[in-house]
């Protein structure tokens, strides 16, 4: 029979719609041109945080997805990796202190429990860090997942929950009707008559956009990731540098660069950050990995004998304003947006699900989202 | 030993059983197999498994080899230090590739 819905894109996002929709006896059909994560939430890190949010919605988004991953990491039927192993955010110099200072305060005021840092608390903690950093911040509640494996678990828990999944699948165009309400979808596989979509294709979401005469504004922010041999006992925690949310919110169009180590379950410390806008392009910069390494080994000297066995590069869905789009368009009906993540598309992904069954079922919403409209970047 | 208890991926440990109940929840290419089992994702990078793990694949699924999509390869080709990467510090390693 026909699906109640189709999402496009069986990324985290795609995924947690179609696990949230089908909870709530959807009849989902989730389209996906690769395998399931072979986007970007098959090229990124599986950071849940909440101290790199901005305050607002952003931040009350990144609480209730963390809150809702560590159930889904009992109840998905496969292990996630789940940890929740809290990390630090390290200053070299007054001003990245400063920074870090703020970011406590504003997370306080939201009620997430973290602390400014002493060099000598950061040491205790991890004791490998260069000794001459200045300070930084606690943040214990934050967790990690295993990407690749949280994507396909959710995928698969839809699966179990009644979704049907067609994998190397690719979405060619979408039929409206003269109202411009959804009719179907084609695909390389045929004809879905659906009433509505979730176009959840990350960084191509502009493409499916533009299927309907919608603009999409989402571009593609490059990273890279730097993996090393398995090793015990260098890093603990997460460490990320006092710059990063700089690095993020700034809008050059250059390279900026922020470490971010991290320790993972397999053993392997994965080293990032890098952000810069490059098109599509996903293949891997030597000069990019230089830079990330480089930076690794300010925070962490003790990483020099440590080899890397891999490298890659994901596209971040970026938008303006550096918020997600989950919304209904306003001028078609049943195409709804879940894109836009950029860095936190992983941490977002559960609360973009649940958001997205509400709207389809026609419940209230468990936040307000007029902040993530698409209209708000007309004109 | 049994043969499910075969290890397909030495660097990680991957055993047989691992990676037929992967094709048995629904993988049908390498990429597939590694994502949920971690085979190939080690220090050799896929390069002793690869082989291995298509013809398995083959053999589950019917597949011939050659229609079996290939895995991702991941520079760099052999593991290098950290130090040596950033060429910074990197003196007293004797790894260099
Ligand atoms: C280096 C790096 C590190 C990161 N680290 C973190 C982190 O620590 N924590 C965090 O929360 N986030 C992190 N992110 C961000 C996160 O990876 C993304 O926000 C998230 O993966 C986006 O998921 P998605 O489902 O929107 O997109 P995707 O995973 O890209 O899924 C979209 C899917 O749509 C499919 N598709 C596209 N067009 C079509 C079509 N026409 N027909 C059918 N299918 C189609 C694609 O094949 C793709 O699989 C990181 C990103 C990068 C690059």
């Amino acid at each position: 029979m026909f699906p109640d819905v189709v999402i496009i894109g069986g990324g985290i996002v795609g995924c947690s719609c179609a696990y949230y929709l089908s909870r709530e006896g959807v009849k989902v059909h989730l389209v996906e041109r690769g395998s399931i994560a072979s986007g970007t939430s098959g090229a990124c890190e599986g950071n849940i945080l909440q101290w790199d949010k901005q305050p607002g919605i952003e931040l009350k988004l990144g609480i209730a997805s963390a809150f809702l991953w560590e159930t889904l990491a009992e109840e998905l039927p496969l292990d996630i990796e789940y940890v929740k192993k809290g990390s630090i955010l390290v200053a070299e110099n007054q001003e990245g202190l400063d920074s870090a200072g703020q970011i406590v305060k504003s997370l306080q005021n939201e009620g997430v429990p973290c602390q400014l840092a002493t060099r000598e608390d950061l040491l205790e903690l991890e004791p490998n860090l260069a000794p001459d950093i200045t300070g930084g911040a606690i943040f214990p509640e934050d967790a990690q997942v295993q990407p690749m494996l949280a994507t396909i678990a959710l995928g698969q828990a839809a699966k179990d929950q009644g979704a049907v999944i067609h994998t190397f699948t690719e979405v060619k165009n979408i039929e409206l009707s003269p109202e411009r309400s959804v009719v179907a979808v084609n695909t390389t596989a045929g004809r879905i008559p659906t009433r509505a979509i979730v176009n959840a294709a990350g960084v191509w979401s502009n493409a499916i956009g533009k299927m309907v005469d919608l603009d999409i504004p989402v571009l593609p922010r490059k990273g890279h990731i730097v993996v090393t041999e398995p090793v015990a006992n260098i890093v603990n925690c997460k460490m990320m540098e006092a710059g990063y949310t700089q690095a993020v919110e700034s809008d050059e169009r250059g390279l900026a660069i922020a470490a971010v180590v991290e320790h993972t379950l397999s053993g392997n410390i994965l080293l990032g950050s890098s952000r810069e806008f490059v098109g599509f392009d996903r293949s891997v910069n030597p000069d990019v990995i230089r830079a990330i390494v480089a930076r690794a080994l300010r925070f962490f000297p003790a990483l020099k004998n440590i080899h890397a066995i891999r490298t890659y590069a994901g596209l971040r869905p970026y938008t303006p304003d550096h918020r997600p789009i989950i919304a209904e368009a306003d001028t078609v009906k049943g195409f709804y947006v879940a894109t836009g993540h950029e860095g936190a598309g992983i941490c977002l992904g559960p609360i973009t699900g649940k958001l997205i069954a509400q709207m389809l079922t026609g419940q209230a919403t468990d936040l307000p989202i007029e902040q993530l409209s698409l209209s708000r970047f007309d004109d | 030993m049994a043969e499910e208890d075969l290890i397909i991926c030495r660097c990680e440990e991957v055993s047989l059983n691992e990676i037929l109940a992967a094709i048995q929840e629904g993988a049908r290419t390498i990429n597939e197999v590694k994502r949920r089992t971690r085979a190939g994702m080690g220090l050799c990078q896929g390069k002793t498994c690869r082989r291995l793990v298509t013809q398995i694949l083959a053999r589950q699924t019917g597949q011939p080899m050659g229609d079996i999509l290939p895995s991702t390869f991941r520079p760099p080709v052999r593991p290098i230090a950290l130090g040596i990467l950033s060429s910074v510090e990197g003196e007293e390693e004797d790894d260099v590739p």
